[in-house]
């Protein structure tokens, strides 16, 4: 659905200074239907991408391409919604008015509008502040009608640029939530973030850069399985105390045979699974 | 025709944001502020009550009108662009054309609001003082609404270009400048210098000369304008104003939003 294709951005804001290379050779796919998160720490260049994508900036060398969404950059558009990092809306007009405007610009009826209002606002619980003046709004509620404008024309497409960031961990399960539901309704979901527990979580696929180049694409599963570790962890009960116990798979029938003769009760055997976070922490140092 | 939709729906909205930030408060202020110096200025005149309602009408008019142009306009596009409430926009099928033209007509329509509001108030002042219908009166009303909103494109295009401040500053000048420079032009100390009368020449032609379109004076010594300097006029404003308009619209195309 999105890809990106050799795609480089230099910046350059000195004639005397050295340009800086932000993303660098970048190639990577969004397939259909997918959650695809994008990660990378702060500077890593996922902002520049994405802005790329949505044509704000423009690549120095490379492509992007969209398939399936149209042939036109209109007829694109029109099925992407997006989110920009830390958004800012007009402060002056409610809520509401913001979605409306949003709304029209894409083509829909003021009655097509309100309908997508009554079913996303009370899900995204931002419903009780739509005729209230967006200045009135605090960070979490900014993102929420943010998302709220996103979703709104029902696009095939979301591109949602640290969406949970400045949310707090109630408002991140349920736009976490929200993005798993977009996505059971056929809708493909590209986020960047650097909160990688959120998107171990929900992502099927992940895409994670460093100082501007691909480290790695690929499904989540994989890259954990990649690096599981030949360690077992036992957990279990000896002498009304609990104990885990971390032994080499060849040693694990050993070590098992060994507790069970000094009557320890078992509670769980399991590999050894490394978090996402701490894979990407390992190649990201 | 789609995105003639498009233009009107950022104008509707950009009318209403800047409505609602009570720049209409400023306008009643300062219009009940153009009451009380009228009626204060006419009883330390004698004969001629209206001449100074209508001076100071068009006066403020003409100051209102630039002055919102001005601070206003400044952050007509780049503070989109710095708040990144652009990326909102042109995320969507709008063209950035569109985007651009919709903000430029929706501050119009707040210039137009203002001027329209205090020219009802120095009207009604003049009539009720005895002053008569001129034809003038409506066309200097127009250049009016015609300079603001040059000074408008001229304010969005150095925003694009430089910083706020600067921009602000480089307005003000090049307001001030257009229209002293017939005046200038006119000086024996220019006429006698072939290369200042050249450099003149040429501001004339590449920067907005105001004073072509300014009847305010006329308007005030009761003089008489023929119909070719108002079309005259018209039509250089209009030119002008086109000019700016392609060049706002050409660098807004090419310009990286970061």
């Amino acid at each position: 659905m999105l890809e990106f294709n050799s795609v480089t951005k230099v910046f350059k804001s000195d004639f005397f200074k050295k340009p800086v290379v932000a993303v660098n050779d970048l190639s990577f796919k969004v397939d259909a239907g997918s959650i695809v998160g994008f990660l990378g720490a702060n500077g890593a260049g996922k902002t520049t991408s994405l802005k790329m994508a949505m044509d704000f900036t423009r690549a120095t060398s490379g492509e992007v391409h969209f398939e399936g969404l149209g042939q036109t950059k209109n007829e694109i558009f029109k099925n992407i919604g997006f989110l920009p990092e830390r958004p800012y809306f007009y402060p002056h007009l409610s809520g509401r008015a913001f979605c409306h405007y949003m709304g029209k610009l894409v083509d829909m009826k003021k009655v097509d509008i309100e309908k997508q209002i009554s079913y996303w606002a009370p899900k995204l619980r931002i419903d009780f502040a739509l005729d209230r003046e967006i200045k009135t709004y605090s960070k979490g509620m900014l993102q929420r009608i943010g998302f709220l404008t996103a979703l709104l024309h029902d696009p095939k497409l979301i591109i949602l640029d640290e969406p949970l960031s400045g949310v707090d961990p109630i408002g991140r399960k349920e736009l976490k939530d929200i993005i798993v539901e977009i996505n059971k309704l056929g809708k493909t979901v590209f986020f960047s973030s650097h909160i990688v527990s959120d998107v171990e979580e929900i992502c099927d696929k992940v895409i994670f850069l460093k100082d501007g180049k691909l480290v790695y694409q690929g499904r989540v599963d994989d890259i954990i399985n990649k690096n599981l570790k030949p360690v077992t962890r036992i957990r279990y009960t000896l002498n009304n105390e609990t104990l885990v116990s971390k032994v080499e798979n060849d040693n694990k029938t050993a070590k098992l045979k060994e507790l069970i003769e000094s009557n320890a009760d078992i509670i769980s055997i399991e590999q050894d699974k490394p978090t996402l976070e701490n894979i990407f922490y390992n190649v990201g140092s | 025709m789609k995105e003639l939709k498009k233009v009107q729906t950022v104008a509707s909205y950009t009318f209403q944001e800047v409505l609602k930030s009570k720049v209409l408060y400023n306008i009643m202020f300062l219009g009940l502020g153009l009451l009380i110096v009228t009626y204060v200025a006419q009883q330390f005149t004698y004969g001629a009550p209206s001449r100074i309602a209508l001076d100071f009408g068009v006066g403020a008019l003409s100051l209102s009108s630039v002055g919102i142009a001005i601070f206003m306009g400044v952050g007509l596009l780049s503070k989109e662009i710095e708040n990144r409430t652009v990326y909102m926009i042109v995320s969507r099928p709008v063209k950035r054309s569109s985007f651009v033209l919709g903000r430029i007509l929706g501050l119009n329509l707040i210039l137009v609001l203002n001027i329209l509001i205090l020219s009802l108030l120095t009207l009604t002042v003049y009539f009720l003082t005895g002053g008569a219908v001129q034809p003038l009166i409506f066309w200097t009303i127009l250049f009016i609404v015609i300079e603001a909103s040059m000074v408008l494109l001229v304010v969005s295009l150095l925003s694009l270009l430089t910083s706020a401040t600067l921009s602000v500053i480089l307005s003000l000048v090049i307001f001030f400048a257009g229209h002293a420079i017939k005046e200038a032009q006119m000086t024996t100390f220019t006429q006698n210098r072939p290369v200042l009368e050249w450099i003149l020449d040429f501001y004339h032609v590449a920067l907005p000369a105001f004073g072509k379109i300014n009847t305010r004076d006329l308007l005030l010594y009761n003089q008489t304008v023929d119909g070719q300097f108002l079309m005259s006029a018209l039509g250089y404003s209009f030119t002008y104003s086109a000019f700016l308009v392609a060049l706002i619209l050409i660098i807004f195309e090419k310009k990286n939003l970061d």
